[in-house]
């Protein structure tokens, strides 16, 4: 299994936390919450958001009909989108079928622990209304947090 | 094989599991909603402290009259007055003056106090056998802080008590809990210590309280305050836990 | 990423709609997935708080109910983070889900207790949530001053606001008798506004 990035959106659909490997031999190699990667930030919120809806408008009975992952020729895509409206995307190879334990691990155990019960830092990454609708640049930048998903991710970057 | 010693140790294991299953029948909440509503005394003494202090903030006021009028004026429901965000009040403690800081921590420490005084109490009426508070001298008062009124609060006891015998004592909190979830970016600065400062207030008033209420009531008998201390080496560099201990110094005047 | 196939699958963690079986899920998690301390210690802790802001607003108990609101608002808006992270619930259709999901699940998993649903308006936007017991304020007796205008536990009408505006919930919450003041029972009530409608970036629309 590879991992080649994580992506965090929020309700404002701005990417609030990005963090991209490039080199498999190096761990620590690659990026995180670089300028770089706001263009593929908003390119990947853009196709699960459309795919999101799509899928939304297929299902008629009542219950909800969220994505769970995507697949390309090279790539997958696996998803998590909590009811607050936060976004989990990580992007891996094909050999991995199913990250949603993954996922649910940085939201449940990370964010919950080191953004929302850090009272140092917000809840809430838009201040203003100029920072909503993907017009946003804030990040998760706490060390708890960075660290947390480093130790936690980078094991799986090459296994 | 003893005999005598085996059925002494029954006898007080018997009272122990027999206080820890009537401990475990009390009514419970979840411990993250204790933790939330102590994490947000911080933010709440800043708020109170706005709109009652020497100066409060008349810009505040303005402000919330024309949202009402805002309001009023949209149609829509009326707004109930609403502070800002947690980290943006203590921030504003962070760089507060002086006197507006000590006028936020004495009020974050009398409402310590209250705690301290109807933990004891609690603790007191809770039939543990470990306790004894009959001719309870200093020394073991402070031990019951360090274990007991710490154990309930933080969910683990002191790491390490120091005194010099005549009043006063250090106690040590390698792992002090309400701030190990604290972090703004890269090493700790000083922002960041001056913002995990008032969290350091409500336990001094915890352990003065308890003290008062344990019979060292004489004015200004107690003072306590906490400082920031380096981990010991066995302690450093694991993940998601604040890179700082705290110290927290008891003076007890001896009469 | 040129091509792409959508993989799409069905089905929430678990279904809200069988009431009991959202009780044996929230029982569960109380059990056997809930960290715990003592309840007098939460309630001697908020009755320092309470009495620490009767102090400092001069027992103007407007203030103190608005102060306690904003409080729980605060609390709120992170909690629910807390709270999904823990039931893994997606949003749910209707506000009779959502009343559901509040007192079988929120209060359960939280303060290990239930308030029953009631006083539902004709077009289902209101309902009520009724407290028999109340951990914020068992033993406690308010002094004559407050008994009128103190809403003793205005705490919980914050956190209410704010977790459920979170996951786009306008509501208005509030306490419309408490046994404290030597009402029959305890009764908050809940109004839904509107449904925020989620943000799109802009430019989309």
């Amino acid at each position: 299994m590879t991992i080649y990035s994580l992506w965090i959106f929020d309700r404002h659909c701005n990417c609030i936390f990005d963090r991209e490997w490039t080199l498999k031999s190096n761990q620590a190699s690659g990026t995180t919450n670089s300028k770089q990667n706001e263009d593929t930030a908003k390119l990947i919120y853009g196709m699960v958001f459309s795919l999101r809806s799509i899928a939304q408008k297929l299902s008629r009975n009542e219950s909800r009909n969220e994505i769970r992952t995507i697949a390309t020729g090279k790539y997958r895509a696996h998803i998590l989108c909590t009811a607050t409206g936060l976004w989990f995307v990580i992007l891996s190879d094909l050999k991995q079928e199913d990250l949603s334990h993954v996922l649910r691990y940085i939201y449940s155990e990370i964010y919950v622990n080191y953004v929302a019960n850090n009272w140092l830092g917000p809840i809430d990454f838009a201040e203003t209304e100029q920072e909503k609708r993907g017009q946003g640049t804030r990040k998760i930048t706490n060390r708890n947090f960075v660290r947390g998903i480093e130790q936690f991710l980078s094991p799986m970057v090459t296994r | 094989m003893e005999t005598g010693q085996p059925t002494e140790i029954t006898e007080q294991q018997r009272a122990q599991l027999q206080f820890q299953l009537f401990q475990e029948s009390l009514p419970k909440v979840s411990t993250s909603v204790f933790r939330m509503l102590l994490n947000e005394m911080v933010p709440l003494s800043v708020a109170v402290e706005d709109k009652v202090g020497e100066n409060p903030g008349g810009q505040h006021e303005t402000s919330s009259k024309n949202d009402l009028e805002e309001a009023i004026a949209s149609n829509l429901s009326l707004k109930p007055c609403i502070d800002p965000p947690s980290h943006k009040l203590i921030a504003e403690y962070a760089v507060a003056d002086e006197d507006k800081r000590l006028r936020i921590k004495a009020r974050l420490n009398s409402m310590g106090l209250q705690i301290g005084k109807k933990l004891s109490e609690l603790l007191i009426f809770s039939n543990n056998p470990n306790l004894n508070f009959k001719d309870m001298d200093l020394l073991t008062v402070m031990k019951f802080i360090c274990r007991d009124v710490w154990r309930q609060m933080f969910g683990k006891q002191i790491d390490n008590l120091k005194t010099n015998h005549r009043g006063t004592f250090y106690l040590f909190d390698y792992d002090y809990r309400p701030i190990q979830c604290l972090a703004l970016d890269g090493d700790v600065s000083d922002l960041e210590l001056n913002m995990i400062d008032p969290y350091l207030e409500i336990p001094c008033g915890i352990i003065k309280g308890v003290l008062l209420s344990l019979g060292f009531d004489a004015k200004d008998q107690v003072s306590c305050e906490a400082t920031v201390v380096d981990l010991p080496d066995t302690k450093t560099g694991e993940l998601g836990s604040f890179p700082k201990g705290i110290s927290f110094n008891v003076q007890v005047l001896l009469q | 990423m040129s091509s792409g196939s959508g993989n799409v699958q069905n089905g929430p963690a678990v279904s809200t709609s069988s009431k009991k079986s959202l009780r044996v899920f929230s029982d569960d998690i109380w059990k056997n997935k809930t960290a715990k301390i003592n309840a007098e210690l939460f309630t001697l802790t908020y009755g320092s708080i309470v009495s620490q802001l009767c102090t400092d607003f001069q027992r103007d108990f407007n203030k103190v109910n608005d102060q306690l609101f904003a409080m729980g608002y605060n609390i709120g808006l992170r909690l629910i983070e807390d709270f999904l992270a823990r039931t893994a619930l997606p949003r749910c259709d209707t506000l009779v889900k959502t009343s559901e999901v509040i007192s079988k699940c929120a209060f359960k998993i939280f303060l290990n207790m239930t308030p029953q649903v009631s006083n539902w308006s004709n077009n289902k936007d209101v309902f009520s949530l009724i407290l028999d017991e109340n951990p914020l304020s068992d033993f406690v007796e308010l002094p004559m001053d407050a008994s009128k205008e103190l809403w003793y536990s205005n705490i919980l009408c914050g956190v209410l606001k704010g977790a459920m505006e979170m996951v786009q919930l306008d509501c208005d919450v509030w306490f419309v008798s408490d046994v404290l003041r030597g009402d029959q029972h305890s009764e908050i009530r809940v109004k839904l506004n509107r449904i925020l409608k989620d943000e799109i970036p802009a430019g989309e629309d």
